[in-house]
């Protein structure tokens, strides 16, 4: 499958370079290779190019949307909620970032899923988060 | 069927944070979602772990969801009458 099928994002907010590993419903890996020349490092921080903590969680949010077997279409997934995140080592320019994503819940739409994001062996960041499939705008059950 | 309502209104309060609130302040009839308790649809996911976990009841869908999350008495018949015979 396409980066780019399933996912609606774009330069410079398309943060899957690669689908590793795909089980539907069970588990994917996906790499997302963060280079000098990403827009937000300019910022973030001058001279000191670390990846934002909250970019971490994006990039496995992003992965998240291959758990859905079926293609996304227009139904792009929303991050509904941050349940917890912690980072544990900083990512730099030159890493090669090893998302792993695992369900751990779903419903109607929503689906809970544990992440880890990896620099070869060491973990930078574990989360949970809350992914919701459809129009963040939407409300009513 | 009040005990199971009472338990009901206490697994809501517990698992979706609702603090400061006591069982007695949430009427039977009042709806959860929107007006009434104010609950959104990301707490849908939330109840329906809650249910499994305390009554053994399992959501299997969006569209008993709909049904069984009307309002407390809906959701206590709802578990009244999918719950596991001991």
């Amino acid at each position: 499958m396409e980066v780019m099928d399933q996912l609606p994002h774009r330069f410079p907010f398309l943060m899957v370079d690669r689908v590793l590993e795909r089980v539907p419903g069970v588990r994917v890996r996906a790499l997302k290779l963060v280079s000098h020349t990403e827009p937000f490092l300019q910022g973030h921080l001058p001279g000191r190019p670390v990846v934002p903590g909250v970019l971490l969680l994006e990039m496995l949010a992003q992965a998240g949307a291959f758990l859905e077997a079926e293609p996304l279409g227009d139904t792009p997934i929303f991050l509904a909620q941050v349940l917890e995140a912690r980072f544990r080592r900083p990512a730099f320019p030159g890493d090669a970032l090893d998302l792993e994503v695992v369900p751990e819940a779903s419903f109607g739409g929503l689906q809970r899923l544990q992440g880890t994001v990896r620099r070869g062996d060491e973990v930078l960041c574990t989360a949970r988060l809350l992914l919701k499939k459809g129009s963040p705008l939407e409300v009513a059950p | 069927m009040s005990d199971l309502k009472h338990a009901v209104k206490e697994m809501i309060i517990q698992r979706l944070k609702l603090e400061g609130m006591t069982p007695d302040q949430i009427d039977d009839q009042a709806p959860l979602f929107g007006d009434g308790l104010g609950l959104d649809s990301i707490d849908a996911l939330e109840l329906v772990l809650g249910i499994e976990q305390t009554f053994g009841v399992k959501i299997e869908d969006e569209a008993a969801g709909m049904k069984a999350f009307r309002n407390v008495e809906s959701l206590a018949a709802y578990i009244a009458e999918h719950k596991p015979t001991a």
